[in-house]
């Protein structure tokens, strides 16, 4: 353990605790002087006796050594022990804790897989979804307490097929086509009120867009043959006097009709309309097929069309993709290197018309019956409002009803594609089928598959034959179908067939030109190389190699089998368990440090200095600022703020509608991205920590700007906006965010609201609830007030000694309602008549006002404004419970107290404040030294 | 591949592939009068039920129970009072990793959790299903009931949609085929690598603890690949997709995708954690954080809330139960072969308390009790071991309890 042999006296009286240790026996004299007065046998104020905890020996001193270390023992008003008392005491407690930390080892967390595994292949693929949630019940992903399962293992194999897969894909790359079209498919016929034909396209009004899947209006005139990234151009511009900006969130997802099951829908942009001439606004997207796109328009001047002639205007979409980083792919240059490759023109298709798979492969149909205006066509027209009906005018046909779809070339057919046709009743729609296939469309034989389909859902379902068939006629019989009035009758919005993607010809493959068993351990161990961060020997190799020459003898494709190679190289326990058993310790540093701040593997540079064992001293923290300033390391405040702040948990609270009608998706979608800004900023400028309580500033769009009351901020980029000195803004703990997070979306407690700000941001130390206390809940009606509450706590003397330094937080953010929008008053919600129906006042009433005054031991606050002051005086323990944290963050366990010491030192050396990036490089620093182990 | 399986052979002993056994099994007793297997779920609502509305407040009549009196299988039920797990005196909501293992101070900062009841059964009963067993929950949070034997989280599935594609979804079996081949080699290849890491002096206790999970993968595959050549059952979509009460849909349908997987013996144990600690939902009459209004404190209006949410689950159990009943098999019903526990590991969630804990023991073909007020505080593990022991695991303690109380009559 480091001890900083000076003393340093800061003005605003914040001792360093670096003064010579005091005799180990002075130490219970010194508990006895300073702590027996109400620890003791007799009075064991709070429950706490500490002196039969001497006695017998065996505690934790954790809660003891934070109430020392950070002032609040002794109490202000008792008798302090001086610095060098202090010390002793404080190493007595952290040596007694030393070396007590359990064995235990470091895997990489579901995020870091999926980063890392990107990095090395050079795709960008969001797959951590796929693998299931590893942090338990812990605060950080990397907790050592946290194993690997089966289930985690399995879902790492399916992850890894995955992006191979997508990165070398057995059947080639599709073309790259372009589409465009100005048609909208609303999900419903009664939303047309919300839009209208304009010029050459559509003009929106604001529709609602909340949890994402009210209201949806699809541009779906394109087909994504493979899952990949898609480029999306809307020619489009605001159509209004109005100052702001219209912002244009963009959604893809499966098509649906209300009335049937809603398919998820994810953001994948914002494109903000400032421009009243039409430009043209791309965005990316990552599309699987079946998906498309839908749009939601956003102005507070425009809801449903109150203005007709305002809104925002979209020409066309224009939909390009799939797109490549480069051609051939960098993920080839990447694993492949110079290996010769037989690269095919990659196939551009510009305007394709749309085709049904069927007529890509020169089929057709012919049906059993139809009624007029309800042809067979219309199960080919790529449109499921439009759909094929048995007749039933002026005679209802007979049955059998069916489907016969011919195969003129004997193309491969894995199945068939199935929809309903969205809309009506549901009347008609298939629920069995049997398939029967022939070669002269006269012998059917057995069926080779019966089934049943769901009704009353408008996307694709599949069909999956046993076996791909090339057969001449395929009849699609219908064995029962819905029939509301007892009629045989049968419908089809949408009938096609499934074929493998090399049936449709424009794909373009890329092969290596090698076979050479040579070539192929080259390949891996290159890879093996940065994904191991390490230098592996031909005998370490030998099981990767064998795999790999294993799959090539058996398929012969160099490419398949090096990803039978790659895949067992991320599935390895020396990549999941993040072994760091290197030859050289300077590899386990490069491997920590770029998990730490970029979630994946080093890069050569670090590589390099590893090789030559540099990683210490300056060149170290050289490394440590190079990474900081590189946008990987925005992976690394994500991940950070998520985990520290709980932001990941932000969309599992919805704020109730009827009480926060502003609350929307966009909203939604800004307020962590706010955070993600600040925090970045306080880093990379090395901003001093004080800033996480209270600052002049932070990162706005208009959208946040209107939540937090801020006129001015035109356009939904996120900018770096000052606040006048009446804002209570600034800081982390008024962000909407936080304010979000700490709520039910419905009440405010000042209780839990108090207790997080207590544990994350100030780091004051709490003891569990004592048992059988009845819990105070919010309840802003009439009969309660607030400080009636307050003053239950004040009247239990159990209660008011942990809840003095708990509630005032929370008294404080009273201020702020569960979205994190001011407020003066509290909000009363009311019933709403029968079903509810959205509307922009919300139900409610206002009821009595907020008092968000407290006081913090001696010292009362009146508001937000007061409490940020008396937080700032503590500046330096804000900055130590954040180098906690961050520390936890980067290790997965807790610092044990020795370690603590440290932490608390090196800010208390600090000149002046200690500043964000300082102390986030001297955490990574120390982290990776043997006492920070 | 011929060669490992040997290898596994020798090395999992009794754990052998499930599969093989299974073939055997059905060979022997498919065609004959089959007797219908037995199948257990437990059912944890993490926040309790509050007690005065659910406990029968005469003693030994169900409808005295406000919750309770409506069930349709109150015959078939017995309400146990004074459950409690030792160790968790005081504790968080970190308790309900204990409530099938019984593990205690999960809290604490070095807990390690040990086997959950459902992977005991499962190690017994899962081998002749596609499914061993199954675990859901609301959400994705990487664990739910079920513990593994080295007291790791098996994470719930929590997407309906994924899990009835999982269950009766059609696979693309070629494609399923190549990748559990290519997985094998994967394997075989990671074994390699691991005697040699051991070879080199690699820390012992992280290459062992990878091995026991690639040879837990490797069995799976096995079973994956023995299941390929049948047929998933064909059933229909009844999932609901009512959004007005999103949660209760979601509740409703977890319900019916486990009566699905045991109606057609996709599974026979199910692990089933409701847990929401979150916002606030919606539930028929009541609009509020679940988690906000357990702690209700006694007052009247928070409670009035509550009650709703509770009185929803409880609605969705009883359509469970009832329609598990109304199910022939065999002799009697689905519910009479289905062993239902509906649990808590709060007895009172306004004070995280955990002693009286809320439980039932619903169907299985017990002579039900309807009521059975326990003398004395008992731990819950008792009625564990005598589970354990009613399913032919002939066990001598579950957790730290050793004695088979003969709680369950029949």
């Amino acid at each position: 353990m480091s001890v900083c042999k000076t003393t340093l006296v800061f003005a605003l009286g914040f001792l360093s605790l670096g003064s010579p240790v005091a005799a180990e026996d002075e130490v219970p004299a010194l508990f006895e002087h300073y702590c027996f007065d109400c620890h003791d046998d007799a009075t064991k104020k709070g429950g706490f006796n500490l002196e039969k905890l001497l006695e017998e020996g065996d505690f934790d001193g954790s809660l003891m050594f934070e109430n020392l270390l950070t002032g609040k023992m002794p109490p202000a008003k008792k008798e302090q022990p001086d610095t060098k008392e202090k010390r002793a005491v404080l190493d007595w407690l952290a040596k007694r804790k030393a070396g007590s930390q359990p064995k235990t080892f470091r895997r990489i967390s579901r995020h870091e897989f999926v980063h890392s595994v990107n990095d090395l292949l050079g795709t960008d693929l969001d797959l951590a979804a796929r693998i299931p949630e590893d942090r338990g019940t812990n605060d950080f992903d990397s907790s050592r307490k946290i194993q690997l399962s089966r289930e985690m293992l399995g879902s790492y194999f399916a992850v890894a097929d995955e992006i191979l897969d997508h990165a070398f894909p057995a059947e080639g790359f599709p073309a790259e086509k372009t589409w465009v079209t100005n048609k909208v498919k609303d999900s419903h016929e009664s939303y047309n009120i919300y839009h209208r034909p304009y010029q050459e396209g559509v003009l929106f009004s604001w529709t609602r867009a909340n949890n994402g899947n009210s209201y949806s209006f699809f541009y779906d005139n394109f087909d994504p043959p493979v899952a990949g990234w898609y480029e999306l151009t809307f020619d489009a511009m605001k159509v209004a006097e109005f100052e702001e900006d219209v912002s244009l969130q963009v959604y893809a997802g499966k098509y649906y009709y209300a009335d049937d099951r809603p398919q998820p829908q994810r953001l994948v942009g914002v494109i903000s309309l400032g421009n009243k001439a039409l430009k043209s606004h791309a965005i990316r997207a990552f599309l699987k097929p079946g998906e498309n796109v839908s749009v939601h328009s956003y102005s507070r001047h425009t809801f449903r069309k109150k203005n007709p002639k305002e809104g925002a205007y979209i020409k066309q979409l224009t939909a390009r993709g799939p797109v490549t980083d480069q051609w051939p792919p960098s993920s080839y240059e990447r694993v492949f290197g110079d290996l010769t490759m037989e690269v095919e023109p990659r196939e551009v298709v510009e305007n394709p018309d749309f085709q049904t798979n069927l007529q890509k492969i020169g089929g057709a149909v012919t049906v059993s019956s139809f009624q007029k205006g309800m042809e067979k066509e219309k199960m080919q027209d790529g449109s499921n409002r439009t759909f094929w009906h048995t007749g039933f005018q002026p005679t209802v046909a007979k049955p059998p009803h069916y489907v016969i779809l011919k195969n003129p070339h004997g193309a491969e057919i894995e199945g068939l594609s199935y929809a309903t046709w969205s809309g009506g009743n549901g009347n008609g729609q298939v629920k069995g089928y049997a398939i029967y296939l022939s070669d002269d469309g006269k012998s059917w034989g057995e069926p080779i598959v019966e089934g049943s389909l769901e009704i009353r859902l408008a996307n694709e379902q599949p069909i999956r034959f046993p076996k791909k068939t090339t057969s001449r006629y395929l009849k699609f019989l219908v064995t029962a179908a819905l029939s509301l009035d007892g009629k045989s009758i049968a419908s089809v919005g949408k009938l096609d067939v499934l074929t493998p993607l090399s049936n449709l010809l424009e794909t373009s493959t890329i092969t290596v030109a090698s076979t050479a068993p040579e070539d192929l351990k080259r390949v891996i161990r290159r890879f093996a190389g940065g994904a191991f961060s390490s230098k592996l020997s031909e005998e370490e190799m030998a099981p990767y190699f064998r795999v790999g020459l294993e799959g090539l003898a058996e398929h012969g494709d160099f490419v398949q089998a090096t990803k039978l190679g790659l895949k067992a190289i991320i599935c390895s326990p020396r990549f999941l368990l993040a072994p760091g058993e290197h030859a050289n310790p300077s590899y386990t540093k490069a491997a920590d440090l770029a998990r730490t701040l970029w979630l994946s593997v080093p890069d050569e540079e670090l590589l390099a200095l590893a090789r030559s064992d540099q990683l210490k001293g300056v060149v170290l923290r050289e490394q440590i600022d190079r990474m900081i300033a590189d946008p990987r390391s925005r992976r690394m405040i994500r991940s950070f703020s998520d985990q520290w702040l709980n932001l990941r948990s932000l969309n599992k609270v919805t704020p109730s509608l009827k009480l926060y009608p502003e609350y929307d998706d966009l909203l939604n979608h800004y307020l962590p991205i706010e955070t993600r800004a600040y925090l970045h900023h306080l880093i990379q400028e090395n901003l001093p920590a004080g800033n996480l309580i209270d600052s002049d500033f932070s990162f706005l769009n208009q959208r946040l700007a209107q939540h937090y009351g801020i006129e001015g901020v035109i356009g939904q980029e996120m900018r770096r906006v000052s606040f006048p000195p009446e804002i209570p803004r600034g800081g982390l703990l008024t962000m909407g965010s936080v304010l979000k997070v700490t709520t039910d979306g419905f009440d405010t407690s000042p209780i839990l609201r108090g207790a997080w700000i207590s544990k994350n941001i100030v780091g004051t130390p709490l003891s569990p609830p004592p048992e059988s206390v009845p819990a105070l809940e919010p309840d802003h009606g009439e009969t309660t007030t607030l400080r009636e509450q307050i003053d239950q706590h004040k009247n239990s003397k159990t209660c008011y000694a942990c809840h003095k330094s708990i509630d005032p937080y929370g008294f404080a953010l009273e201020s702020f309602d569960a979205t994190g929008e001011w407020r003066g008053k509290y909000k009363i919600k009311q019933a709403h008549p029968g079903t509810f129906l959205y509307r922009q006042a919300g139900y409610y009433k206002w009821g009595g006002p907020v008092d968000a005054s407290g006081e913090m031991g001696e010292d009362k606050f009146e508001d937000i404004f007061g409490l940020k002051k008396l937080l700032l005086a503590g500046e330096h323990k804000v900055a130590y419970n954040f180098a906690k944290k961050y520390f936890e963050y980067a290790k997965g366990s807790k610092p044990n107290l020795e370690q603590r010491l440290h932490l608390w030192d090196f800010i208390a050396r600090s000149p002046g404040n200690v500043q964000m990036r300082d102390l986030v490089t001297e955490v990574l620093a120390y982290s990776l030294t043997t006492d920070g182990k | 591949m011929k060669h490992y399986s040997r290898r596994n052979f020798l090395k999992f002993g009794a754990a052998l592939p499930l599969a093989l056994q299974s073939l055997d099994l059905r060979a022997a007793t498919a065609p004959a009068t089959k007797v219908p297997p037995k199948r257990i779920i437990f059912i944890c609502n993490s926040l309790g039920f509050y007690e005065p509305s659910f406990f029968p407040t005469k003693r030994g009549d169900i409808s005295t129970s406000p919750y309770l009196k409506e069930m349709a299988t109150r015959e078939k039920m017995t309400v146990f009072e004074n459950f409690f797990h030792p160790g968790m005196e005081t504790s968080n909501h970190d308790s309900e990793k204990s409530f099938l293992t019984g593990a205690s101070s999960p809290e604490a900062a070095n807990f390690v959790n040990t086997i959950s009841l459902d992977q005991i059964l499962a190690r017994e009963m899962g081998g002749e299903t596609r499914f061993p067993f199954l675990s859901f929950s609301i959400y994705d949070r990487g664990w739910g009931c079920s513990w593994n034997n080295r007291g790791v989280a098996i994470p719930p599935m929590y997407d309906e949609r994924q899990i009835f594609d999982r269950l009766f979804g059609k696979d693309d079996l070629t494609a399923k085929r190549r990748q559990i081949e290519n997985d094998q080699h994967v394997v075989q290849c990671l074994y390699r690598d691991m005697e040699q890491l051991k070879r080199q002096g690699g820390d012992a206790s992280k290459i062992d603890s990878y091995r026991t999970v690639i040879a837990e993968l490797e069995e799976q595959l096995k079973h994956e690949e023995f299941w390929l050549k049948t047929k998933k059952p064909e059933v229909p979509n009844t999932l609901s997709t009512d959004q007005e009460f999103a949660f209760s849909t979601k509740i409703g349908n977890l319900f019916e995708l486990s009566k699905l997987a045991f109606q057609t013996d996709s599974t026979r144990v199910i692990t089933l954690s409701l847990d929401w600690i979150y916002g606030a939902i919606k539930v028929p009459g009541a609009t509020g954080g679940w988690h906000t209004l357990s702690h209700h404190g006694g007052k009247a209006d928070t409670l009035a809330r509550l009650n709703r949410i509770e009185v929803d689950i409880v609605k969705h159990l009883n359509q469970f139960l009832s329609e598990l009943d109304e199910i022939e098999e065999g002799e009697g019903t689905l519910l009479d072969h289905t062993t239902v526990v509906i649990g808590s590991n709060f007895g009172d969630s306004s004070n995280h308390t955990c002693n009286n804990l809320p439980t039932i023991v619903a169907g299985g073909g017990y002579r039900h009790q309807a009521h059975e007020v326990l003398e004395k505080p008992t731990p819950l593990c008792n009625l564990y071991l005598e589970l354990l022991h009613k399913h032919n695991i002939d066990a001598g303690k579950f957790g730290r309890c050793e004695k088979d109380l003969g709680l369950l009559k029949g």
